[in-house]
C-alpha cells in the first residue's frame, strides 16, 4: 500500500492539467472563484481504473467517456472506466474494498463511504479547494461526504438525485387541485380524489432501493418523526411515527394494486403507461416521456412538485449522492485526485450536468447557475436536490449503522406492514424500533 | 474387488515403461487420481469456506476488520424475527417447489416415455428453461408477474373477464411466494423431467410384460415396477434438486430482492443483503453459515432415506 | 428407448377408443407442458421484437402480437454493446470449467469407485458434501484468493472457481456410472497385461461416454448461468459474462431496457439451445445405456 500522506508538500506539477483547466468559450455563467487547485504531482506511470454506476441516459455514459478522454490527453495517465448495474455495485465495491485490489476509485452510493472509512483516502484538500471555488457545498452533499462528527472529507460527491412528486397535470386539475398542496391533510385529500376519478396515485413499498425510502422516509419526515435522534438513539416507537403510520394507511386505498411489490423501475412504467397519476421519482420519467415523439402529450401534462413539507417545513426529501471514494490501496493517489479535480472542473462537469439533464443535480452551489436549468422549468425542481437537509437515518449519524438499517428496510417495512394491513402501526414502529436497535447498538 | 486388485498388478507386463509402472502402483494412482479434484477442492472451497465461518463468528464489518465475538451472531439471529421468518420461508420455498418440480416433472417424463412423433426435437424444447440464464428469465418472469402489465392479468381481465381487477402477484405475501415457487418450478422441471426420462428408459420392457401378464393394472404398473426401478436416479436428482432450491439466490434477487417486506426473502438473499449492502459482513456469514445444517439435513434425508437402501436394490435387481 | 416404447404401447391394441384415450391421457397433458414451459420464451420473443410504443400498451393493440415488429433492440444488441464478445467469453469460461471439471471428476470417480481404498466412501462423501457449502458465504472469501492468485479481474478466476461447485455433483454423478461396468471388464483386461490407465482409456471411459455427456452437459448449463461469482471476480467490461453484462448494460438506473433484454436472454440462450439438441438423446440414454447390458 502506498499511501502518501504528505501531499502538500509535492513539488508543483501537472501543468497540463491548470491549461485544461481554462474556462472556455460557450459555457454559463458559472461563479468561479480564482483559487489555487491542490498541488499534487501526478506520479509516474499512474494508470487509474474507476468503477462506476452504469448511466441512466446515453449521455451520461458519453459525456463522462469523454471527459476521461481529455484527461487521459492533457495528463498522460490511461483511465479505464467500468460501468455496473446500480445493485451490482455494492459487491464490486466490497470486493475492492476487502482484497485491496480492482479500481482506484469507486463511484458509489451515499452510505458507502461510511462503509469503508478505514479503506479510503482523505480528499479534504480537494473537497476545500472544489468548495472555495465553485461556491462552497450543498448541505446534503457535506454532510454524506464527511466522515461523521469530523470535518474529515472521505467521498467527493459528484451530483445527487432526489425523488420530487411526478404528476400529471389535467389528471390533478380534473381532480380539483391547481397544484400539489402543501399539507399532508390536502396531499391525502388530492389522492383519494385521483383515485375517484380513477386515476390512483402510486408509491413503492416493496424492496425499492431508491423509491420505497424515498416514500417512506417523506412520510415520516413530513410527521416530525425520525428514525434516531442527534446521539444515535432510536426513536421510532414515537406518536409522530405512529401519525405518519395512519397517514400511510389512508394513503394505500388511493394507490394502485402491487404496489407494496413495486421495484425502482416499477413507478415509471405504471406512469408512462398512464396506469397512475402521480408518484414520486427522480427525473427519469419526465425524461423518457420527453424523449419519446409519441408522447409528445403526456410529457407536456407531466410536471414536478417538491412532496408537501407537512409539519417540517421544508420539503422532507433527501437525494441519492453520487459519492465517489479514492481506495487506500491505489498507487496514485495524487493521479486519482486529480482525475476526480478534472470530472469536476466546470469545462467538464457542465456538460455532464447537462447531458445528465438534471438527474444528477450539482453538489456544488456555483453550478445552480448551469444553463440546463433555466432550460426546461419542469425541472427546476430538481435543481436543490443536494440542499435537502434530511438524510437516510435522520437525525442521526451517517455510519455503518444506518447503512444497515437502510440497507435493511426497516422503515419501508413498517410502513409496508401497515399499509398492507398486516400490522397496526402500534405494532409495527414497536417492532421497528427493534429491528432500528439491532444496528444501532453500541 | 479390494483384495483381488494387488494380485492381479503381479501379472503385470515385464515390458511396461516406468513411468506405466508408476500408475500400475495403486496407492500413487489413488492419490493421482483425486490430486486434481480435491486439490482444487480444498484450495478454491475448504480454504474460503474456513475463512466464512471464522467470519461467521466474529463482528467483522465490511469496511473494517473484526474481533472474535463466539456464538453472539447466532444468538441475535435467533432473537430476530425477520431471520426466522426467512428460515421458515426457506424451507417453504424448498418443500413446496420441490415437491412440485418432481409431481410435474415425473409426469412429465411419463408423457415423454410415450412413443411420440418429433420426441427428440419436443426434449430439446423442453430443457430450453434450464438453458436461459436464471437471472434472464427471472427479468421475464418479472414483467410476466408485473402487477399492471402482467399478461396473464390481462388475459384474465380483459379478455376473459374472470376476474375484476389484475392479480397482484408480488404485492401480496402469498400471492409473492407462490409466484416465486412456480418461477422455479417451471425452471426446474426439464433438469427433472429429463433425468427421470432416462431412468424410465432403463427400466427393461420385460418387467412391464411380465406384469401385464399378472394382470396388473397401469397404476399397479407405475407402483410396482416404475416406482422402484426409478429409486436410484430419483433419489439422486431430489438431492441435487433440493439442494439448488434451498440455496437459489438468483430469482429472488432478480424478483423481489425479498419483498413485500422480507416475505420472500431467502436464507442466501438475506445473508447477502445483511452482508454485502448492509456491511454486516460478520452477520451475513452467520446466516450463510445457518444453512448448512439444514442442507445436511435435507440431503441426508434424501441420500439415506431413498439413495442407499433403493439403489441397491435397484442394482440387485438389474 | 423403441424396446420402453414397445413395452408401454405395444400390446395395446389401439381401438378407437384407446386412441381417444390416449389423446386425453398424453396428447392434451404434454400439449399444455408445451404451453406453460415455452410462454415465457415466446413472452420473450414477442418483447424482443416489439417497439416500445407497443410494450406498455394493452388497450389498442393486442399485446399477444406485434403490429410494427422491430429489429432495433436486436441491432442495438448486437452492434451497440459488447454482447459477441461477452458471448464469447461466457462460451469460453463454461467450457474451460465444464473440461476442467470432468477431468477431476472422471480421475476421482475413478480412484473412488474402481480402485476402492480404504476410505474411498468417505473421500466420497466428503466431495459431495463440498456442495453443502452456499456460493454466498464463500464469494468474499474467494475474492481475497482470487486476488492473491492475481486472478482478479481474468476469466481464470472463474474457470477455476466454477469446479467448486461442478465436480461435487459430477464426480457423483460419474462415480453412480462407473458402478454399473461390470468389473470383470476390467479385470480380463488385467489379466492380459493392460495397465490401469490403459483400462481407463480404453474400456471404462468409453464405456462411460453417456455419463461424461450427462455430467458436461449439467456442468456447462450451471457455468453458463453463474452469477455471483461472475459479478464479483470481474469488472471489466469487456470480460463479463452475459448475465451480468447484460443486467448492467440493459438496465439504466430505473429504466429497463425490456426489449433489448429480453433480447439478450434469447440471444444468450439459443446457441446452447442448439447445442442441447445434438446432445439431447445422450443425455436421455445416458445414465441408462451401460446399466441395460
Amino acid at each position: 500500500m502506498n499511501i502518501i500522506t504528505r501531499r502538500n508538500t509535492l513539488a508543483l506539477g501537472a501543468g497540463a492539467l491548470a491549461a485544461a483547466a481554462l474556462p472556455g468559450a460557450g459555457y454559463s455563467a458559472i461563479p468561479v472563484a480564482n483559487v489555487e487547485p491542490p498541488k499534487m504531482e501526478i506520479e509516474k506511470g499512474a494508470t487509474l481504473r474507476v468503477l462506476r454506476p452504469t448511466k441512466f441516459v446515453d449521455p451520461d455514459e458519453t459525456i463522462w467517456r469523454q471527459s476521461t478522454d481529455k484527461f487521459v490527453k492533457a495528463t498522460g495517465v490511461p483511465v479505464r472506466v467500468d460501468f455496473i448495474g446500480w445493485e451490482d455495485l455494492r459487491p464490486q465495491t466490497a470486493v475492492a474494498a476487502r482484497t485491496g485490489a480492482g479500481p482506484d476509485i469507486v463511484v458509489g452510493w451515499p452510505d458507502d463511504p461510511h462503509l469503508y472509512t478505514d479503506k479510503i483516502l482523505d480528499l479534504s484538500e480537494l473537497a476545500d479547494y472544489l468548495g472555495r471555488k465553485y461556491g462552497g457545498w450543498y448541505f446534503l452533499a457535506e454532510k454524506y461526504a464527511q466522515k461523521w462528527g469530523t470535518k474529515t472529507w472521505i467521498a467527493i460527491p459528484m451530483g445527487g438525485s432526489s425523488g420530487p412528486c411526478v404528476y400529471r397535470e389535467s389528471w390533478v386539475k380534473a381532480a380539483g387541485f391547481d397544484k400539489i398542496p402543501n399539507d399532508l391533510e390536502q396531499f391525502l385529500k388530492l389522492c383519494q380524489a385521483l383515485q375517484k376519478i380513477n386515476h390512483p396515485v402510486g408509491f413503492a413499498l416493496g424492496n425499492a432501493v431508491g423509491d420505497a425510502n424515498a416514500y417512506c422516509n417523506w412520510l415520516l419526515w413530513a410527521h416530525g418523526g425520525y428514525m434516531v435522534d442527534d446521539d444515535g438513539k432510536v426513536t421510532l416507537n414515537r406518536k409522530q411515527t405512529i401519525d405518519a403510520l395512519k397517514y400511510a394507511k389512508e394513503m394505500y386505498p388511493t394507490m394502485i394494486s402491487g404496489t407494496l411489490g413495486w421495484g425502482d423501475p416499477s413507478n415509471n412504467k405504471a406512469f408512462i403507461a398512464g396506469d397512475i397519476s402521480l408518484t414520486s421519482n427522480g427525473v427519469s420519467i419526465y425524461y423518457a416521456l420527453k424523449n419519446d415523439p409519441k408522447m409528445a402529450e403526456v410529457a407536456a401534462d407531466t410536471n414536478h412538485a417538491h412532496m408537501p413539507a407537512g409539519l417540517v417545513g421544508k420539503p422532507p426529501e433527501s437525494a441519492l449522492i453520487l459519492n465517489a471514494m479514492v481506495f487506500k490501496h491505489t498507487k496514485f493517489p495524487n493521479a486519482a485526485q486529480q482525475y476526480l479535480r478534472f470530472m469536476m472542473e466546470q469545462e467538464q462537469y457542465e456538460p455532464w450536468l447537462t447531458g445528465c439533464i438534471g438527474y444528477w443535480a450539482q453538489p456544488l452551489k456555483a453550478y445552480a447557475q448551469a444553463a440546463v436549468w433555466t432550460s426546461d422549468p419542469k425541472i427546476a425542481v430538481y435543481k436543490d436536490s443536494c440542499a435537502n437537509e434530511f438524510w437516510n437515518g435522520y437525525k442521526g449519524p451517517i455510519t455503518a449503522a444506518s447503512g444497515a438499517a437502510t440497507a435493511d428496510y426497516v422503515n419501508v417495512h413498517m410502513f409496508a406492514a401497515v399499509a398492507s394491513g398486516s400490522a397496526t402501526p402500534e405494532d409495527a414502529a414497536a417492532e421497528a424500533e427493534k429491528r432500528a436497535q439491532r444496528y444501532y447498538k453500541s | 474387488m479390494d483384495v483381488a486388485a494387488p494380485a492381479l498388478i503381479l501379472r503385470r507386463r515385464p515390458e511396461a515403461g516406468r513411468l506405466a509402472r508408476l500408475f500400475d502402483n495403486k496407492t500413487f494412482l489413488i492419490c493421482a487420481c483425486l490430486t486434481p479434484a480435491i486439490g482444487l477442492l480444498v484450495v478454491f472451497l475448504a480454504y474460503p469456506l474456513g475463512l466464512g465461518v471464522w467470519l461467521a463468528f466474529t463482528d467483522t464489518q465490511i469496511g473494517g476488520g473484526g474481533e472474535y465475538v463466539g456464538i453472539e451472531n447466532f444468538v441475535s439471529l435467533a432473537h430476530d424475527p425477520v431471520f426466522l421468518k426467512t428460515v421458515f420461508q426457506t424451507i417453504f420455498y424448498t418443500a413446496v417447489a420441490t415437491a412440485g418440480k418432481f409431481a410435474l416433472g415425473l409426469w412429465l417424463a411419463l408423457l415423454l416415455n410415450h412413443a411420440l412423433p418429433f420426441s427428440s426435437i419436443i426434449r430439446a424444447i423442453i430443457l430450453l428453461p434450464w438453458i436461459v440464464p436464471t437471472v434472464l428469465s427471472a427479468i421475464a418472469f418479472w414483467w410476466i408477474y408485473d402487477p399492471q402489465f402482467s399478461i396473464i392479468s390481462y388475459v384474465l381481465v380483459d379478455r376473459l373477464h374472470l376476474l375484476a381487477h389484475n392479480i397482484d402477484f408480488l404485492g401480496t405475501p402469498w400471492h409473492a411466494r407462490f409466484s416465486l415457487i412456480a418461477a422455479n418450478i417451471w425452471r426446474g422441471i426439464p433438469f427433472v423431467a429429463i433425468s427421470l426420462l432416462a431412468g424410465l428408459q432403463t427400466i427393461s420392457p420385460s418387467l412391464y410384460e411380465a406384469a401385464m401378464l399378472d394382470g396388473a393394472s397401469p397404476w399397479q404398473r407405475f407402483r410396482f415396477v416404475t416406482a422402484p426401478m426409478l429409486m436410484p436416479i430419483l433419489a439422486v436428482v431430489l438431492t441435487f434438486s433440493v439442494l439448488f432450491t434451498f440455496s437459489d439466490f438468483q430469482l429472488v434477487y432478480a424478483i423481489t430482492r425479498g419483498g413485500p417486506f422480507d416475505t420472500t426473502q431467502l436464507m442466501a438473499t438475506l445473508a447477502f443483503q445483511r452482508g454485502i449492502p448492509g456491511g454486516q459482513l460478520g452477520e451475513g456469514a452467520a446466516i450463510a453459515v445457518a444453512m448448512i445444517p439444514f442442507l445436511v439435513a435435507s440431503t441426508l434425508f434424501s441420500y439415506f432415506a431413498l439413495s442407499r437402501r433403493k439403489w441397491q436394490q435397484g442394482e440387485a435387481n438389474e | 428407448m423403441s424396446e420402453a416404447v414397445a413395452a408401454s404401447d405395444g400390446p395395446t391394441i389401439l381401438s378407437s377408443e384407446s386412441r381417444i384415450r390416449r389423446v386425453v391421457t398424453i396428447y392434451v397433458p404434454l400439449a399444455c407442458f408445451l404451453l406453460v414451459l415455452l410462454f415465457p420464451f415466446y413472452w420473450m420473443t414477442i418483447t424482443a421484437f416489439k417497439p416500445n410504443e407497443e410494450l406498455l400498451d394493452y388497450h389498442q393493440s393486442n399485446p399477444f402480437w406485434i403490429a410494427h415488429p422491430t429489429l432495433a433492440n436486436i441491432k442495438k444488441l448486437l452492434f451497440e454493446t459488447d454482447y459477441p464478445r461477452w458471448l464469447l467469453t461466457t462460451m469460453t469460461v463454461a467450457i474451460c470449467a465444464t473440461i476442467i471439471s470432468i477431468f477431476a471428476s472422471v480421475l476421482a470417480a475413478y480412484a473412488i469407485q474402481r480402485l476402492r481404498f480404504r476410505g474411498s466412501n468417505y473421500v466420497g462423501l466428503a466431495i459431495y458434501l463440498a456442495y453443502l457449502v452456499p456460493p454466498t458465504i464463500l464469494f468474499l472469501p474467494l475474492a481475497e484468493l482470487v486476488f492473491q492468485f492475481g486472478l482478479y479481474d481474468s476469466p481464470l478466476a472463474l474457470i477455476l472457481t466454477y469446479p467448486t461447485f461442478l465436480i461435487p455433483f459430477c464426480t457423483w454423478l460419474l462415480i453412480g456410472y462407473f458402478k454399473s461396468i461390470p468389473y470383470e471388464l476390467e479385470e480380463c483386461a488385467l489379466i492380459d497385461g493392460a495397465s490401469r490407465l490403459q483400462i481407463l482409456r480404453r474400456i471404462t471411459l468409453p464405456l462411460a461416454v453417456p455419463g461424461l455427456i450427462s455430467a458436461g452437459i449439467f456442468a456447462f448449463t450451471l457455468s453458463w448461468n453463474e452469477f455471483i461469482y461472475a459479478l464479483a471476480f470481474i469488472s471489466s467490461e469487456e470480460k463479463k459474462t452475459v448475465p451480468v453484462a447484460i443486467l448492467t448494460e440493459l438496465v439504466q438506473g430505473d429504466v429497463y431496457q425490456w426489449g433489448s433484454l429480453m433480447a439478450g436472454s434469447l440471444l444468450g440462450s439459443l446457441p446452447v439451445a442448439i447445442f442441447y439438441s445434438f446432445f439431447v438423446e445422450y443425455y436421455v440414454s445416458s445414465m441408462t445405456g451401460a446399466v441395460k447390458e
